[in-house]
């Protein structure tokens, strides 16, 4: 394998700060990865209108696809994913008060007309809307038979137009505008510089990754002497690995291409996400993180979650000084 | 001929033997936590002059310390969420007591000492049940937990005791979080920070709640002024280019006023303040952004953004003779009303937070 020696790696560093290519970013990451999104969801939505029985297998398999687009750029929350609360309305999680399904029975028991137009709908919580609002109505016995079934039907071909509608505003809001303030820095005070941009994807990398540890892994985990597998993400649906793999993947896919230019940094990336992906193919048979139950599946999603603790400091300490956005030690604390 | 042995013989027969105070630290005027080159984490008491009089170890990172009003001690708090908190005894240089968070409590981080320095507060997470405590400890008996109190909120953060000595102001940030989940927050689209007053047996007597429209800014750090005004700053967490003020100014039983800079200079802060302080001389408030690199310093009077301070990863700041003494990520402990020769670079990476020692009359 390719490597340079210490010494040439940090003279490289010194004078090739900053060489990664934000158009590159935007276009082969950031705008396609949105695109997929939108086009998902709006397959999502047909399906929906199809087949709004919970056990439609088409409507299930647009579900995953269009969830798993989503994951694959769920940590570009900032710009037009975060504005009006568009990120939170896709997917509305942790839910640790129970907001979700009990939104969703008081709809279903009100069979309240908010769901009958895009317009009031946008309007309700976020807890009755996005991904994890429709997993509920498509894999959770107490909704995936709920009566009357003509308002169950409703509901979820309504959560199916929601997701459409927020998807095709993000994409709009990135390739309508704020792209183009993120390949122009420095003619706006939005983001002054280049390293400004850096800084925004390279905390977008950390912060994607760190959910996933903290969270999607850390929730099921819990304790060792109270672990939480009902806390597992999307379990319901068996995606609960899944999306620790697609979250993953979509981070350190923006993080090789901010390491496009500084071949050290990106080869112990690619060697730290092996091992991530490594992890991840040996727990294939607990899909849904049950494991965090019994030692021996616990002490394997544990490994897990290092593993991708171990990719989050190779990205702060090897691509961080690349970008010349090193982490600030109080920058980056947030406390 | 009175030896100094006899003399203090003397004083101890009348029960009048000095006990240690701030000066047998060497006199530090403030404390900060930080990083060391190797990683490890210290506390550093601070001369006036911004140099280093002592360093003691912590176990892991820091982030505030409360000082106690008279003897050399401080109590060093983990960061959130930690479960430790370390009494230091800043003139012989040892551990003097460990706080532990009881079960199912973890610290945020800050703490406060009754205005007799007999109680020790601390704001606490009763992370179960998602509700904001506040910690009572023993100061005067080896810091025994003695009990607790609602803080009125989720997430409480900074903590201070008001002129008076009767009672506290507790920055309730809004926020959920769980050890379990690391520091990810779990309740953001729901969040309703408030700045709540207490008295000392746990009574809510007066709160200041954002509108609506800025229930995402979280109100985690408190400076207090000698009169009782209070500044709060906060860190929003709507998202977006554009956040509303960061800083208020709150008396009680008055109405809280907001102040912020202009539109580009206030967006330089990037959402984010760190820290807030008063000058020595009352005159102005500041803030600090270490996003931004910069602290904004403000008329306490009309509200008008007075001074800009840039400096990278800058985030501790305190009062300084008639300006502002401030901190930085990056090791520097600078001035705002002295010369810039006046500021020391240190190796070491100054955590969020200078604390004042409270200076003997």
């Amino acid at each position: 394998m390719f490597r340079l020696p210490l010494a040439a790696a940090v003279i490289f560093a010194a004078s090739a700060a900053a060489a990664y290519d934000i158009d590159a970013i935007l276009d082969r990451h950031v705008i396609p990865g949105f695109t997929d999104l939108a086009a998902e969801a709006e397959d999502l939505k047909g399906a929906a209108e199809a087949d709004c029985s919970a056990t439609s297998a088409p409507l299930r398999d647009a579900y995953n696809d269009a969830f798993d687009a989503w994951m694959r750029v769920s940590h570009l929350r900032f710009g037009p994913t975060e504005q009006g609360d568009r990120a939170f309305a896709l997917a509305f999680w942790p839910d640790s008060k129970g907001f979700t399904p009990r939104t969703l029975a008081g709809l279903i028991e009100a069979e309240d007309p908010v769901i009958d137009s895009q317009d009031s709908f946008a309007t309700l919580s976020i807890a009755a809307r996005g991904f994890y609002a429709l997993e509920y109505l498509l894999y959770d016995d107490v909704f995936t038979e709920a009566e009357p079934e003509g308002y169950r039907c409703a509901l979820v071909q309504a959560v199916a137009r929601d997701i459409a509608a927020i998807s095709d505003a993000i994409l709009e809001g990135w390739t309508g505008g704020y792209a183009d303030l993120m390949r122009e820095p420095g003619s706006h005070d939005r983001y002054r510089s280049r390293e400004d941009v850096a800084q925004e994807f390279f905390k977008a990398v950390l912060g994607g990754l760190q959910f996933t540890s903290d969270t999607r892994l850390g929730r099921p985990l819990g304790t060792f002497d109270r672990p939480r597998p009902n806390r597992a993400e999307a379990r319901r649906s068996g995606r609960s690995l899944r999306n620790v793999r697609l979250s993953v993947e979509g981070a350190a896919d923006l993080a090789l291409l901010l390491a496009e230019d500084a071949p050290y940094a990106a080869d112990k990336l690619l060697t730290a996400l092996d091992r991530v992906r490594e992890r991840a193919e040996a727990l294939k048979d607990d899909p849904a993180l049950a494991g965090a139950a019994d030692p021996q599946g616990r002490l394997e999603i544990e490994i897990l979650q290092q593993d991708i603790d171990a990719l989050r400091r190779v990205v702060a300490s090897e691509l961080g000084p690349e970008l010349g956005v090193s982490a600030g030690f109080n920058a980056m604390d947030g406390d | 001929m009175a030896t100094r042995r006899g003399f203090l013989a003397g004083m101890l027969a009348t029960g009048l033997i000095p006990k240690p105070g701030w000066a047998d630290a060497g006199g530090p005027s403030w404390l900060a936590a930080a990083r060391l080159p190797g990683g490890a984490y210290n506390l550093v008491g601070l001369t006036g002059d911004g140099a280093e009089l002592f360093r003691l170890p912590l176990p892991g990172r820091g982030h505030a310390a409360a000082a106690h009003p008279h003897r050399p001690e401080a109590v060093a708090f983990a960061r959130r969420p930690g479960t430790f908190a370390i009494v230091l005894d800043c003139a012989a240089g040892g551990i003097e007591a460990v706080l532990d968070a009881p079960e199912g409590r973890h610290f945020y981080g800050h703490g406060a000492f009754s205005g007799d320095g007999r109680l020790l507060f601390t704001s606490e997470n009763d992370f179960e049940a998602a509700r904001g405590v506040i910690g009572l400890w023993d100061a005067a008996r080896g810091y025994r937990r003695i009990g607790e109190f609602a803080s009125g909120g989720v997430g409480p953060h900074d903590i201070c005791l008001l002129p008076g000595g009767d009672a506290l102001a507790v920055a309730n940030g809004g926020i959920e979080t769980r050890p379990a989940s690391g520091r990810a927050k779990l309740n953001i689209p729901f969040m309703r920070p408030n700045l709540s007053y207490l008295d000392l047996d746990g009574q809510l007597i007066d709160v200041v709640e954002p509108e609506p429209e800025h229930r995402r800014n979280s109100i985690r750090h408190l400076a207090l002024r000698g009169d009782g005004l209070i500044a709060y700053a906060m860190q929003w967490q709507g998202g977006g280019t554009d956040s509303p003020p960061l800083l208020g100014l709150h008396r009680r039983g008055a109405a809280p006023r907001l102040l912020a800079a202009p539109e580009a200079a206030h967006r330089r802060m990037a959402g984010y303040a760190g820290s807030v302080a008063f000058s020595g001389d009352g005159g102005q408030v500041a803030i600090t952004s270490p996003r931004g690199g910069l602290a904004q310093l403000f008329d306490v009077r009309d509200g008008t953004l007075a001074a800009l301070v840039e400096r990278p990863d800058i985030c501790g700041i305190s009062p300084d003779a008639d300006g502002f003494v401030y901190s930085t990520g990056t090791g520097t402990v600078g001035f705002t009303r002295r010369r810039a020769a006046a500021a020391q670079g240190h190796d070491l990476a100054w955590d969020n937070h200078l604390v004042r020692i409270p200076q003997a009359a």
